[in-house]
């Protein structure tokens, strides 16, 4: 046991960034378009599995991202004060003052009620009803507080620790640290919504790290990557005949352009594109798995077919090795109409979630999975009563919820407090920045040494180094 | 048995005497603590870490929250404050927590030696007498003090730096060359052992030609230049032919523009929620294009930069060079603070002009004073307080002759976006009027006062004059409530409205005011801005306009130090400066002026900071990596310059030639380390990649791909400048709704004609949003930080862009059929000798025709059909307001006149299957590979 004077944890370093990139692997003959000798030398490319820095709780992590604000009083975290106060005028003082200024402001009741459930007496509102079924497999957290009110801001905060974007996406950093088990399949996969959300694919971009780490985007319509496949009339054979003639000519470029293993690296990229065209439908195919498991997800059903089919792929995704996935869901910026918009919302993931804890449990991967649900900020107990009757909620960086389950956080608790109207967090408060140092924490990184020098020094995710929230962590 | 007198002798011989540690804590321990531990220990009153504070020897000893005492007097070896800085012990977690800030073995041996020697704690009296008594020792040992202005606290302004890591603050200095006779400057100060030889004169032209203009030579070029070539005598002048023609070409200015919009963060929008456009960004654009082929002296082109409209506010030109200021990302939405948003703008504005022209990272000290370097907190805020006055404004200036004002007719399918939006608004507005009638009925209230306010509201033709829209229901809904009718007899806002209506509504709302953005494209205004007071805003939603009188409504802003960098804390006031170690100047008192002074500061021939940083940025440019090896960081975290001899003699030629960049090109590119080959038994990798032993090779830019494909094919319209084009991107993106606030922005519609479309990548419209997924994969840097070095990088998406992406298939069929059309004796020579710029060898030859014949066997079988272009497109997402799905269709009037590049449904078998060849070549590695 580790005692500590200091808060954080030793390790090993991780090994310094290579000058030159690669992708996948060195060393096969030249012009071979043979695989047998890339699958072996791939282990050595940027994305083969790396050892933890720390003693790891969890292997993988599915990233559950509600964006445009989730309501935590509408979903975890009951406000009876805001019975009595509902309708009466609420007021915004001090330096947030001329934020979110449309006229007069009302204290809103949450429209759902609440209950607890599981032995843990979690709380939840009435529409999560299959959520409530796994609540002990939820550990809830409701310290954490962001800087920014407004939607794309918030989102790179969360996603990348910095409010302006541009800096990598969290799973970038997990995949830079770790690397990922399957060397066909990108490290790092984002199912986004049909519109991506505001901010971009920035959301998930690499920012200063290697390509090689930046979330690539299962599309839910379309071609699931950009141009996997050739345009229409186009036969793998055709392709391959192409693929070939272009061998030739590389390996004889190559042989006359020696000591430029660039060269190599971008022959062999061809290669593993043409295999990655032929499995990726293959993985993302949800027709062969059982009925009872569609069923399970809510495939099949208006509300939640959607969603239902993103957390499907995300088991199966993590099941074949790819370390980090990120689902996105919303918009939840309900600014009107907040038991209408929160309570689709809620029934469009509830079950869907539920599912994918139940399913990851019974196939035994829910203790190296971490589930995280979170949105980039929560939701003020007043609005401008825009619309007339209709009662919504602005955003509030000073409170939300957020909660794990699986890969070692702590199960059935409920961690952090916010004040009695859900204004502000009160309770284990901590910067968002310590949420990330957790979560690499839990995926045995640690935050300090995950660095990357760039632009002239040593960055890393939390910017300017954070604490683990241990409480979080079972 | 061991005498008590004995351990005592024992004792002081492994320790050192009390004054010894005394002067080891004034001269070692305290700074160490002060650099490595106080940050998190002391510094910070409310934020210090596990409880534990370093300020005192009584805190140091008491320890932190584990309860266990941190220091020993005397014991080293049961200090837990060593044993964490050892980094080695089992019980105590590492400190300092970052393995980069790890302490060095000689300052663990300070800490250990002095906690072994009684850890003596002086007070602060004390430590200065020991500090002051020692100076002049201490100084010839270890280093320097300098003299900054205003740091936070007494042990920063004494911090001590090594010589060498203050060598960007050295005046520059001009080498005394030894060279031997024919020697290039150059080439004597890089000292390369074991250089390769010159290489080829097609592999010459090649490089020059991408380097200055980003395109390839054409066939003809190379042949020509390659005839030049070949009379041995007449090198030397050959070659600077070639450099003085490709520097006279206009795509020269177009390809350092493209460096240099890297470095500012250019982009046609403003980021975050709203993205809007920024419709006259181009204009700056091409300013930068301008200057760099009149080959402006680059002093003049920083203080125009940065300080053109106080200098010549009548001059348009000069309010278009002020678009630099506002190149990041920006925006004020009514959900955010308006001081925070303009801080915001301030510390971008700060920081920008540090990093582009200084290499210094300013931003490093806006809440404390510089962790590395010799820039205090005071420094930062007063270069911002040369900013304090400086405000935005979308400002009139008229186009100018060396403007390209082509091609504004395009505004007419923004027209017809907005009429469809008005038409929505029109007939949702009479859908209220509806809906109120129903509340009426259903309320059973007497709606004879709404009716009356209606026909009231209708006379005024229904249209909102502040919203631009047909309003007739919340103007009646006004009227009522100025007669002081009660809130509940009559209609609330958006009554009976449905998902859909919602979804509407705000599409066609939102829609308007994005237009207005876009509309500002064709309008001669400039991106730029003006001083005068901080006018209160709420948020923006439409370009700003100059106030009549600039010291009116606003606040004259005071710059002050803001603890923790937060504008609702403001310290110690501060007056417009410069980085002080660099000395000091002059500033007016007054709101103009301020911008002028400090950009002549910069742009002085005697600021060693700014022509180190630019000559520095264009060898990088030329030789793909720089001589100090971080050109937006010259700090002692950045890389030392390889070869500070030659990076001062560039600076010092570079002031001497009259800021003449083109001289600056001639100079760099006529030495041989640029000539050489890029291929050796030994490479540079083995020798060093700083060795310039063999020239790097590097893989061509993401706009460089796409350029030279539109080059070869001859589809490459080569006009310069203008308003942003939109060429055909990936389908599914440019069709992909996007969320901006509160709505959808618009899809990417590409302009209608191949030759609009067809533009050097430098041109297309740049959406901090919606990036071109091709100029992404392939590297092109997002525009939220500045570039100071492309990445490159080997990933599969490219492969998926290049080798199956609908525009490779296009340029490899326009190229088939150019050859094909050019009735070439020998197509496959001609196709290699457009895309190598070579001839192909037998075997390569008779692969590629074989190849071809293979193909057109598959080909003949294929059917193709025309695309049709999208006219609408259904978009479907989840309403805001309502949580309900929503779907709408928005028209596309764009395409309408849409012609589409060369298809295969125009083309026979034949030219299809040399386009299959065609786009093997383009996917080549000798293709994407310059050397």
């Amino acid at each position: 046991m580790k005692t500590s004077l200091f808060p954080c944890s030793g390790g090993r370093a991780l090994h310094a960034p290579t000058r030159r990139e690669f992708v996948y692997g060195l060393g096969t003959s030249l012009g071979s378009v043979a695989l047998t000798s890339l699958l072996a030398a791939e282990q050595k490319g940027p994305l083969a599995p790396k050892q933890p820095m720390v003693p790891a709780k969890a292997k993988n992590c599915i990233f559950l991202m509600m964006e445009g604000g989730p309501s935590h009083i509408d979903c975890f975290d009951p406000k009876p004060a805001l019975e009595k106060l509902h309708l009466k005028e609420f007021v915004r003082e001090g330096k947030m003052k001329s934020a979110m200024e449309s006229g007069k402001r009302y204290y809103v009741r949450s429209p759902f009620a609440f209950a607890q459930h599981g032995q843990s007496g979690a709380w939840m509102s009435e529409p999560w009803q299959h959520l409530a079924k796994v609540a002990d497999e939820l550990c809830f957290y409701r310290g954490c507080q962001v800087d920014s009110v407004n939607h794309p801001t918030a989102m790179y905060q969360m996603n990348c620790g910095n409010r302006f974007g541009g800096d990598p996406a969290i799973g970038s950093w997990v995949t830079y640290g770790l690397g990922s088990v399957n060397q066909d399949l990108p490290g790092f996969i984002v199912l986004p919504e049909i519109s991506y959300p505001q901010g971009g694919s920035a959301n998930w971009g690499n920012g200063y790290l290697p390509a090689h780490y930046q979330g690539t985007a299962l599309r839910s319509k379309g071609s699931p990557i950009l141009d996997l496949q050739p345009p229409k009339g186009i036969t793998p054979e055709h392709q391959r005949a192409n693929l070939d003639l272009l061998g030739k000519l590389n390996a004889k470029h190559a042989e006359e352009h020696p000591g430029h293993d660039e060269l190599k690296a971008r022959m062999n990229n061809y290669e593993l594109a043409f295999r990655m065209q032929m499995q990726v439908p293959e993985v993302i195919d949800l027709e062969n798995e059982d009925a009872n498991t569609k069923e399970l997800y809510g495939i099949g059903k208006d509300a939640t077919d959607a969603f239902g089919r993103k957390c499907l792929l995300a088991r199966k995704l993590v099941e074949k090795g790819v370390r980090f996935v990120q689902l996105y869901n919303g918009t939840w910026d309900s600014h009107d109409y907040i038991e209408r918009a929160h309570g689709n919302l809620i029934r469009g993931v509830d079950q869907p979630i539920a599912a994918l804890i139940t399913d990851l449990k019974q196939r035994g991967l829910l203790d190296d999975t971490l589930i995280v649900w979170c949105g980039e900020f929560g939701r003020t107990p007043d609005n401008g009563v825009r619309g007339g009757t209709a009662y919504g909620r602005d955003h509030n960086p000073k409170a939300m919820t957020i909660w794990m389950a699986g890969g070692g956080c702590k199960a059935g608790h409920s961690i952090g407090a916010t004040d009695d109207r859900g204004m502000e967090a009160i309770e284990e408060v901590h910067h968002v920045r310590d949420l990330h140092v957790t979560l690499l924490r839990l995926l045995g990184l640690d935050d300090n040494k995950l660095t990357f020098y760039h632009g002239g020094r040593f960055k890393q995710l939390s910017q300017i180094g954070g604490q683990a929230i241990d409480k979080l962590i079972a | 048995m061991i005498g008590k007198a004995t351990l005592v002798a024992f004792l002081t011989t492994s320790a050192l005497h009390a004054q010894d540690a005394e002067q080891l804590f004034v001269r070692r321990v305290s700074p160490l603590f002060q650099e490595k531990c106080l940050a998190c220990h002391g510094n910070d009153e409310k934020k210090i870490k596990a409880d534990y504070d370093m300020r005192t020897l009584e805190s140091a000893i008491k320890g932190g929250e584990s309860g266990v005492k941190a220091l020993v007097p005397g014991k080293p070896d049961e200090s837990p404050l060593y044993l964490a800085s050892t980094r080695q012990h089992e019980d105590w977690e590492p400190m300092p927590p970052k393995e980069a800030d790890q302490l060095k073995s000689e300052q663990l041996a300070w800490i250990k030696e002095w906690i072994a020697g009684g850890a003596p704690w002086p007070d602060e009296a004390k430590r200065n007498a020991i500090a002051k008594a020692s100076a002049d020792k201490w100084s010839a040992e270890d280093g320097i003090t300098v003299k900054v202005k205003g740091a936070l606290t007494p042990e920063w302004a004494n911090r001590r730096y090594k010589p060498d890591s203050l060598w960007e603050y050295q005046p520059v200095k001009k080498p005394v060359i030894r060279m031997t006779k024919d020697e290039h400057p150059v080439d004597a100060l890089l000292e390369v052992k074991e250089p390769a030889p010159e290489a080829d004169a097609r592999t010459l032209i090649r490089r020059a030609t991408f380097d200055l203009t980003g395109l390839p030579p054409t066939p003809e070029e190379v042949a020509a230049f390659e005839s030049d070539w070949s009379d041995v005598s007449d090198r030397s002048d050959a070659w600077l032919r070639l450099i003085n023609r490709l520097l006279e070409s206009p795509h020269y200015g177009e390809r350092m523009a493209r460096h240099w919009l890297d470095v500012v963060r250019y982009a046609d929008s403003s980021g975050f929620a709203n993205d809007y456009e920024r419709g006259n960004a181009w204009r700056y654009r091409d300013y930068v294009v301008r200057s760099f082929n009149a080959d402006k002296p680059f002093d003049q082109f920083i203080v125009e930069q940065i300080a053109g409209d106080e200098m010549q506010p009548n001059d348009p030109e000069k309010l278009i060079a002020t678009g630099f200021l506002r190149m990041g990302p920006w925006e004020l939405t009514g959900m955010e603070v308006a001081k925070v948003a303009r801080q915001r703008f301030l510390d971008d504005v700060t920081n920008s002009v540090g990093e582009t022209f200084l290499a210094h990272s300013l931003q490093c000290a806006r809440c404390h004073d510089h962790k590395f370097d010799p820039v205090p907190t005071h420094d930062y805020y007063s270069i911002q307080a040369c900013f304090a006055t400086t405000q935005l404004t979308e400002r009139e200036a008229p186009f100018l002759k060396s403007e390209n004002t082509s091609g504004f007719e395009e505004k007419k399918y923004l027209e017809a976006r907005r009429a469809e939006h008005l038409a929505v608004l029109k007939s949702l507005d009479e859908k209220l009027l509806q809906n109120a009638a129903k509340w009426f009925t259903e309320k059973k209230i007497d709606p004879a006062k709404w009716n009356t306010a209606v026909a009231q509201a209708k006379q005024g033709g229904g249209k909102n004059a502040k919203k631009g829209f047909s309003d007739v229901f919340g103007a009646a809904r006004q009227i009522l409530t100025k007669q002081g009718v009660p809130e509940d007899q009559y209609p609330p806002k958006l009554v009976g409205f449905e998902p859909q209506d919602f979804g509407n509504e705000r599409v066609a709302r939102k829609g308007l005011e994005r237009l207005k953005w876009e509309m500002e494209r064709y309008e001669p205004f400039a991106f730029s801005v003006y001083n005068g007071v901080t006018v209160p805003m709420v948020n923006v939603y439409q370009p700003l306009r100059m106030p009549g009188d600039r010291m009116k409504n606003g606040e004259l802003e005071q710059t002050a130090i803001l603890g923790g960098g937060d504008p609702f804390s403001p310290t110690t006031k501060v007056k417009p400066g410069v980085l002080s170690i660099l000395g000091s100047i002059e500033f007016p008192e007054a709101v103009e002026g301020r911008r002028t002074a400090l950009a002549n500061w910069i742009a002085s021939k005697d600021n060693p900071l700014t022509t180190r940083t630019f000559v520095n940025r264009l060898w990088l440019w030329h030789f793909g990596q720089a001589i100090a090896g971080n050109p937006n960081n010259f700090g002692s975290t950045g890389k030392k310059p390889t070869h500070p001899e030659l990076l001062d003699f560039l600076a010092a030629t570079l002031v001497e030639k009259g800021w003449s960049v083109k001289e600056m090109h001639r100079l760099i590119m006529t030495s041989a380390a640029y000539r050489r080959t890029s291929f050796q038994a030994r490479s540079s990798d083995e020798l060093g990649s700083s060795s310039y032993a063999t020239f790097k090779p590097r893989r061509l830019m993401a706009e460089e791909l796409r350029d030279a494909m539109l080059s070869i094919t001859g589809e490459l319209n080569p006009t310069l400048g203008g308003i942003p084009n939109r060429p055909e991107i990936n389908i599914e993106v440019a069709m992909q709704p996007r969320m901006v606030m509160g709505t959808f922005a618009a899809a990417w519609v590409p302009n209608p004609l191949p030759q609009q479309r067809h533009r050097r990548s430098l041109y297309a419209l740049k959406i901090r949003g919606l990036r071109d997924p091709f100029m992404e994969v392939f590297n092109e840097p997002a525009p939220d930080f500045s570039c100071e070095a492309r990445e490159v990088s080997t990933v599969t998406p490219q492969v998926f862009s290049l080798f199956n992406g609908q525009a490779s298939y296009d340029r490899a069929l326009a190229l088939a059929n150019r050859v094909l059309k050019e009735k070439a004796a020998d197509p496959i020579s001609r196709v290699f000798e457009l895309t190598f710029g070579r001839k192909p060898s037998t075997g390569e030859k008779a692969a590629c025709e074989a190849h071809w014949r293979q193909m057109e066997a598959k080909q003949a079988k294929l059917t193709f059909l025309r695309p049709k272009p999208p006219l609408e497109v259904r978009r479907e997402a989840v309403e805001e307001n309502t949580g309900e799905k929503f779907s709408f269709q928005e028209k596309l009037p764009g395409y309408a006149d849409f012609v589409p590049d060369l298809q295969p449904a125009d083309c026979d078998a034949k030219t299809r299957a040399l386009a299959d060849v065609c786009l093997v070549l383009l996917n080549s590695n000798e293709f994407a590979y310059l050397y």
